[in-house]
């Protein structure tokens, strides 16, 4: 059943990040549906779970936007089992420090890439302090919203 | 080691997925950005969601453009309605003014065929009880119409001017019991007194049993009354019985249809010499 909502709620992701990107792509660019889901597994679930759903989500969002296989993977995966590791340690059920959560996940997705890239050889982009921001905002937000629909779910 | 591995569970998972993507990464750099089978497995999973994107987007676009559409018919549905209840409106207009057109027209004819000063009127009342038997004209003693003036339309006799005042006069017409009309049959020159049966129509009495009548004989005024002109259709024969005495029934029908009578022509000297018509 869990692994059906968790295919599921990557369905979903897949289809409104995909949506997203084509329709408003200004908004797309500050959210990443993806990471939202993976810091909710891992504050709702054991850090193995977390882990897994990063990698799926982290390869599925490769295969939309054609990145190199395995790269949103590898960060996904990391990100899954920091916050499911740091979620198990501390209390972090309250919006504030979700929001802390979701921002620094998001902040930390573009940096493990440079790292990624750097340690391959490969081309990559300094993010912008403010452009990190940004996106750390606009996933807080949108993130605190998933937690809220989905404390309300069936 | 059992308690270790499940204990570093975590640790281990972190570490084969790690190896797993960075081995996927790793392919795809060497192979020279080839497509390897797990990058195209992973591919064709997340395809039905990029279709289902694309679709949805499209579905959404199409049934925002249909709704915007729609929204667009149905304003111009709104402008387009009023314009057809403002045209029908005129054409319902245009369509009585034809109409009245038609029987002015009829009705100057007639007064261009009689000869003596005439006054057109319009019917602005009937009887109390809706009969036609009594009706009221917009014309009166003002305009010259005076009692007993015979009142005629295209159709034939309608009736005469029982009272007049100033700016209305009221007519008796051919149906009211009460009246009478001196007439003949126009193919035999046989004469009787037409009088009036209400609604029914009228009944032409003191006929001679011998005279030769047939249903669809025209009755016209003999003038031997001194009000009505003669020569003037009265009405048709439509049945024919057996009066009082010697005499015949005959039933008629009037000429003039007074459910639908509207406009009336006043013939305001009916008798001495002939003179123009007013204006």
């Amino acid at each position: 059943m869990r692994i059906a909502r968790g295919a599921l709620a990557l369905g979903a992701a897949a289809l409104a990040q995909a949506l997203l990107s084509r329709y408003v792509p200004a908004l797309a660019r500050y959210c990443d549906l993806f990471t939202i889901i993976v810091v909710y597994y891992g504050l709702t679930s054991p850090p193995t779970a977390a882990m897994m759903m990063g990698t799926g989500a982290g390869l599925v969002e490769d295969s939309l936007l054609g990145a190199v296989l395995g790269m949103n993977g590898f960060k996904k995966t990391l990100i899954g089992y920091l916050v499911g590791s740091f979620g198990s340690l501390f209390m972090l059920n309250q919006p504030i420090p979700r929001f802390g959560i979701l921002f620094a996940a998001t902040a930390l997705d573009p940096l493990a890439e440079l790292g990624l890239s750097v340690a391959m050889g490969r081309g990559f982009v300094v993010p912008g302090t403010l452009d990190l921001l940004q996106r750390g905002l606009g996933n807080g937000v949108l993130g605190l919203l998933f937690f809220w629909v989905a404390a309300r779910l069936p | 080691m059992a308690h270790l591995l499940t204990e570093r569970k975590p640790y281990l998972l972190l570490l084969i997925l790690l190896t797993f993507n960075l081995g996927l990464m790793s392919s795809r750099i060497k192979s020279g950005g080839q497509r390897s089978l797990l990058e195209e497995a992973v591919m064709s999973l997340v395809s039905p969601f990029l279709k289902a994107a694309a679709w949805t987007g499209q579905g959404v676009s199409e049934t925002w453009r249909t709704y915007v559409g729609l929204r667009g018919v149905e304003r111009e549905n709104r402008r387009l309605r009023v314009e057809t209840d403002a045209l029908a409106l005129r054409a319902r207009e245009a369509e009585e003014a034809r109409q009245e057109l038609a029987r002015l027209r009829e009705l100057l004819d007639l007064r261009d065929s009689v000869p003596w000063t005439t006054v057109a009127a319009r019917v602005i009342a009937r009887g109390a009880d809706g009969s036609a038997r009594i009706v009221t004209l917009d014309r009166g003693s003002s305009d010259g119409v005076r009692l007993n003036q015979p009142v005629l339309t295209p159709r034939g006799i309608v009736g005469r001017v029982i009272e007049a005042a100033p700016g209305a006069s009221k007519v008796q017409t051919i149906l009211d019991p009460n009246s009478g009309v001196a007439g003949l049959i126009q193919r035999t020159r046989v004469q009787g007194m037409v009088v009036g049966v209400g609604e029914r129509g009228c009944r032409m009495e003191y006929v001679s049993e011998l005279s030769n009548v047939e249903v669809g004989d025209v009755i016209v005024a003999s003038g031997l009354d001194q009000i009505y002109p003669k020569g003037y259709t009265i009405g048709v024969v439509a049945s024919i019985g057996e009066g009082e005495g010697l005499t015949k029934l005959v039933e008629l029908r009037p000429e003039v249809d007074f459910r639908r009578l509207e406009e009336v022509l006043v013939v305001l000297k009916p008798e001495g010499s002939p003179e123009r018509n007013s204006p």
